[in-house]
């Protein structure tokens, strides 16, 4: 099967591209929109701000979500930013920067033409988010505040303390329930979406099942959308929320969209390190604690004397040796790789040895308790509260996490996915950021997605397309339904030994280890043949308590685990494909002398996108056919990154 | 009316009606002092408050608030009993737990209803003896507080009520503020300290009477 | 952090375990040891599910999902207390040095009329979704906004609608409540956006409507304990809860029908 890669960027010069498209697009009357039904599923910043819109504009929106509340989606947890193009603080910002900073910052494996809208659209997002009572920071003559982040030299950051992703995600689920109360939305909240029903080649509707009855629904639509967050948990330990998964979107890959840089994954090198056996998920600490705290590690293997004992000349402040010039501020991907260097080496800290230390005590020093307690105090707090240390007296311990994943589906300059109707957007796409996401871009994306791009694609599409009538009583629905209705009685039939949090830390140890901060050729192979016996592990002994006809989170869990076995062997393969290293993604084989990425622009300058060919029950190996979207720059030029 | 109808509404009904009687309550307390100084001031003061025509009027606003006051009192507790079909094993405790117990209002508040009826059968409506002070013929109020605050029993009762109107009054006071909707981070802490002073006043003030009676003047 | 403090606990747990919302719950009691003081609240009932599912038996439900203390899906009531004995603390981030070995801790679902059990310590709080639908929001139309900066917002009055936007919808305030009542969680609303000039075009409107779904709902009345407060995890001041008193008075004033 052909799977076609055409970006649909519209023509015209980089800077009129969106404009021209708006002009060319076909549009739908408003009278007409109440004929077409939209699913959404996902309510995070994208498909909360897709629904609102839509449901604005006069669509019917079905919109699911997994949780009890839409408000509970994990954009709620992001802690930093949104950065926009706004030059209020006349530092020198403009679209065009934004834009630049993205595709460097992405390590030049993004789609220009999505950038430069995005990085268009970003100042209307804040005055969207600031018309919706989004209460921003603000300076004393009442005009919005600033900051900076990594990777831009410009201050373009907005944000609400060390919530901002909370009060975005308010904003949008705020205007999304006005559209709930005034019948545009029908909300459907704990459905999770198991498979999408495609009919005559078009996405018309999924299946779900309703996690309090155990009940599986069936709803039909004329477009699909899916906004269903990243899939970062596949490592088992992330900064994730623990319900986070892949499923809605592997099942739709499963259905023929194909699967975008599978293997970009961010690692967040300031996250409070794994402790113990009973550990569930990783908590970030935000980035911006980097500007004050040192990282350092002791010069001696097996130094076990308390931080405060070891004198300065024997602790190596391994980040300000390399980098002199970025010292503790070189970008994500660099810091962690140090790191995980250093814990290589032998001279990690902490009970388990697997962390560095971040010490503020020059900063104390510098600007007193007080001046620290200003900037941190709400960070030094969580950090206080979850390891009951008190980061003020010895230094943080930390060490990095998966965080977000670049990579996602597939899609066009219309984010629409290979399946024509399926859209895609926010993290669950592959669109914006490369191979290394920039802070507080990621809201951006989301909300840009949801917000603005999604509410006229949309419209072109239905209108450019001829989308017949199909209902649930369509064989397609019933075939569907009954698939899933199989998976489910089988995963509670097998009555082994394992639960799926068992396998699932397991398959997460495989790919911290190979597909993590660092993969090489043997590695990688060595994780596809183990995920592949975890997988028959998973599908001969795992144990699923309860039944299907209530809440049963268990159940939930192994059906989201047997996707992330999955998943985890595509991320190697695409690994192991792409001969290069660039941006989160590192492959030893290929570094300069002194331990940075090389990147090949000759042959990796493409998107690799898998089309998923096996059998849709239990995959083995070789199921997918790796097909590519070259990538053009006509704008930027290609460069290395340098930080030294 | 649909406010008077919304939650908020008759709580705030009940805000005011109980403001008025914590005021009520003080210009009562206050005269009753006289018990201390002087039998004819007592009477005095009492007969020249109830020959007064108008006095119908406060009378009358009097009653009219403590039933608002009750009957959206009850209302209130028993949908607030609703809210909440099934009990906690538990209570909150440590620093988590609240300053008042505002559960026992209905309580306190329910024997305040009963001791003002009985208060009134007693006192008001109770047997009339007569004194005559400058040839003004005048109810001998004095004497049946007298008699009455002899029975170890009445007196008793009195004082545990007292002790619910100090009780009733130490949360309301406050209470109504924030009701009413004033609270802040400055004025609020100081009226609910004044809260606590008036109410240990008023009740304290009202105890003394029949303490005064039944340990010194009435042997 | 597996620091040179931490030590293993054993405990007594008696949780509320309730098939589903029609049926019956009841309490039952687990012994449990060889729990790391430094484990989350959360983490210790992971290890407690994941014995009761080798034991064959059905684990216990609980909504949880960012462990971050953001999300506001954990609800638990743990000794009485919403989200446990520590102040501004979620559930999640509650961790077991909060305990001794040897502690009997009970473990309650949120019980209120308007917050049905759904399964054991899980609960439906759809309500508030119900709340905010009424009148929770800006009517604004994405495309609709002029240029944020047009609307000056002074420092401490967006200070205090942010610290009121932090609520977290987790519903320890109607926990606490000894009447049930959710006027924090709506005050915390109406205090946020009214606080604003972008809000100021619906302030009538919007308390007055999301009063009466609150009481559609079936929530009770506020009495000024000021237990939500204390039990809030993000600590959302009982001023809100005065203010949302006094809109609405002023609202039902200048109600026209």
């Amino acid at each position: 099967m052909a799977i076609n890669l055409d970006s649909k960027t519209p023509g015209g010069s980089l800077e009129d591209k969106w404009s021209n498209y708006k002009f060319d697009m076909k549009l739908v009357n408003p009278a007409n929109k109440r004929k077409h039904t939209v699913i959404v599923v996902g309510t995070g910043l994208a498909g909360a701000s897709a629904s609102a819109t839509m449901g604005e504009l006069g669509y019917k929106v079905k919109t699911f979500c997994i949780h009890e509340s839409p408000r509970r989606a994990h954009s709620i947890a992001a802690q930093g930013g949104i950065n926009a193009a706004k030059n209020y603080q006349n530092d020198g910002d403009s679209v065009y920067r934004l834009f630049y900073d993205t595709v460097k910052g992405g390590d030049f494996r993004s789609r220009e033409s999505n950038v430069y809208r995005l990085a268009e659209i970003s100042p209307n997002i804040i005055d969207q988010c600031v018309a919706q009572g989004v209460p921003f920071a603000r300076e004393y003559g009442g005009t919005l505040a600033n900051r900076s982040f990594g990777g831009a030299q410009v201050s373009r950051t907005f944000y609400a303390r060390g919530q901002t992703g909370q009060q975005l995600l308010l904003g949008a689920y705020q205007s999304m329930m006005r559209q709930v109360a005034g019948g545009n939305v029908e909300l459907h909240t704990r459905r999770e979406m198991l498979d999408l029903v495609v009919i005559d080649g078009q996405a018309r509707g999924i299946v779900v099942r309703n996690l309090r009855t155990g009940e599986l629904e069936t709803h039909a639509a004329d477009a699909v959308i899916l906004a269903t967050g990243g899939y970062g948990n596949v490592f088992y330990f992330s900064t994730n929320a623990k319900q986070s998964n892949v499923t809605a979107s592997w099942r739709a890959h499963k259905k023929g969209a194909a699967f975008g840089n599978p293997c970009f994954t961010q690692i967040h090198p300031t996250c409070i390190p794994f402790s113990g056996d009973y550990q569930s998920k990783l908590t970030l600490m935000s980035e911006s604690l980097r500007n004050d705290g040192r990282c350092w590690v002791p010069k001696k293997e097996g130094d076990t004397r308390p931080p405060e004992q070891i004198p300065e000349n024997e602790r190596d402040y391994y980040l300000e040796r390399i980098y002199p010039s970025y010292g503790n501020l070189a970008p994500r991907d660099v810091a962690s790789r140090q790191a995980k260097y250093r814990v290589d080496e032998g001279l990690g800290v902490g009970p388990t040895k697997t962390a560095v230390y971040l010490d503020f005590r020059d900063a104390v020093a510098r600007v007193g308790q007080k001046g620290i307690e200003e900037k941190y105090d709400n960070l030094f707090a969580m950090y206080a509260k979850i390891t009951g240390e008190d980061p003020y007296k010895s230094p943080m311990r930390i060490y990095p996490a998966v965080h977000y994943t670049m990579g996602g589906l597939w899609v066009d300059y219309n984010l629409m996915s290979t399946i024509p109707g399926l859209h895609v957007l926010g993290e669950a796409n592959f669109s914006d950021h490369g191979a290394n996401r920039l802070g507080a871009s990621a809201l951006m994306q989301g909300l840009a997605d949801g917000y603005f791009v999604i509410p006229y694609t949309i419209g072109n599409y239905i209108a450019a397309t001829k989308i017949g009538h199909v209902d649930t009583n369509h064989d397609a629905f019933k075939a569907a339904k009954a698939a899933a209705q199989e998976r489910i009685d089988k995963l509670l039939n097998i009555k082994g030994k394992q639960t799926a949090d068992e396998i699932h830390r397991k398959l997460g140890l495989v790919m911290w280890e190979q597909v993590g901060m660092a993969r090489n050729k043997a590695g990688l192979e060595t994780a596809i043949r183990d995920i592949g016996k975890l997988r028959e592990e998973f599908w001969n002994d795992i144990r699923v308590s309860g039944d299907a006809d209530n809440l049963n989170p268990e159940l939930e869990r192994a059906g989201r685990v047997a996707d992330f076995l999955e998943l985890g062997e595509l991320m190697a393969r695409d690994a192991l494909a792409r001969d290069e290293s660039c941006g989160g993604h590192f492959r030893e084989e290929f570094q300069t002398s002194d331990g940075e990425a090389t990147r090949d622009d000759a042959n990796f300058s493409h998107v690799a996108a898998w089309e998923y060919t096996g059998d849709p029950g239990i995959t083995g190996a070789k199921n997918w056919a790796r097909h590519t979207e070259p990538l053009t720059f006509d704008r930027v030029h290609l460069a290395t990154r340098s930080y030294k | 009316m649909k406010y008077l109808m919304s939650g908020i509404g008759r709580k705030q009904l009940m805000a005011i009606t109980g403001l008025l009687w914590s005021g009520f309550v003080f210009a009562h307390m206050l005269p009753n002092l006289l018990i201390i100084f002087s039998p004819e001031a007592y009477n005095k003061y009492s007969h020249a408050l109830t020959s007064n025509p108008l006095i119908y009027i406060p009378e009358a606003l009097l009653v009219f608030t403590i039933l608002l006051h009750l009957v959206n009192g009850i209302w209130v507790t028993v949908e607030n009993k609703r809210a909440r079909p099934n009990k906690y094993e538990m209570a909150p405790s440590g620093e988590k737990a609240p300053r008042f117990q505002s559960k026992w209002m209905i309580y306190h508040g329910i024997l305040l209803a009963v001791f003002i009826v009985y208060h009134l059968v007693t006192f008001k409506f109770g047997p009339y003896y007569s004194v005559t002070y400058n040839g003004v013929e005048m109810r001998d109020i004095h004497r049946l507080v007298i008699e009455v605050f002899q029975s170890p029993a009445y007196v008793g009762f009195y004082l545990a009520c007292m002790v619910a109107v100090g009780f009733h009054l130490s949360h309301g006071f406050y209470s109504s503020f924030a009701t009413l909707g004033f609270f802040h981070p400055r004025y609020s802490p100081a009226i609910e300290k004044f809260g606590y002073v008036y109410a240990a006043v008023v009740a304290g003030g009202f105890m003394s009477q029949p303490l005064y009676v039944f340990f010194l003047a009435g042997r | 952090m597996g620091g040179t403090n931490s030590t293993n606990l054993k405990l007594k747990l008696k949780v509320w375990r309730q098939k589903n919302p029609q049926s019956e719950g009841h309490f039952e009691n687990y012994d449990v040891d060889s729990i790391s003081s430094d484990a989350s609240f959360l983490e210790m009932l992971d290890v407690v599910n994941n014995k009761l599912i080798r034991d064959g038996k059905d684990p216990i439900a609980f909504d949880h999902d960012c462990r971050e203390g953001i999300c506001g899906s954990c609800s638990m009531v743990i000794n009485g207390n919403p989200h446990g004995p520590q102040k501004g603390t979620a559930t999640c981030q509650l961790h077991m040095r909060k305990f001794q070995s040897g502690d009997s801790i009970t473990i309650e679902p949120f019980r209120a009329k308007s917050f049905p059990v759904i399964k054991d310590l899980a609960v439906d709080r759809s309500a508030f979704d119900r709340i905010i639908a009424s009148g929770g929001y800006v009517s604004v139309n994405a495309g609709n906004a002029r240029d944020a900066n047009s609307i000056p917002v002074p420092k401490a009055k967006a200070e205090r609608a942010f610290m009121s936007a932090a609520c977290i919808a987790c519903g320890a305030c109607v926990a606490a409540c000894s009447n049930s009542s959710a006027m924090l969680f709506v005050s915390a609303k109406v205090s946020h956006l009214g606080l604003l000039p972008q809000g100021d075009p619906e302030r009538e409107s919007r308390v007055l409507k999301m009063m009466r779904t609150m009481e559609e709902a079936g929530f009770g009345n506020c009495s000024n304990t000021g237990a939500c407060s204390l039990a809030c995890p993000k600590e959302i001041s009982f001023e809100n809860i005065a203010d949302l008193n006094r809109e609405f008075a002023r609202a039902s004033a200048k109600e026209r029908a």
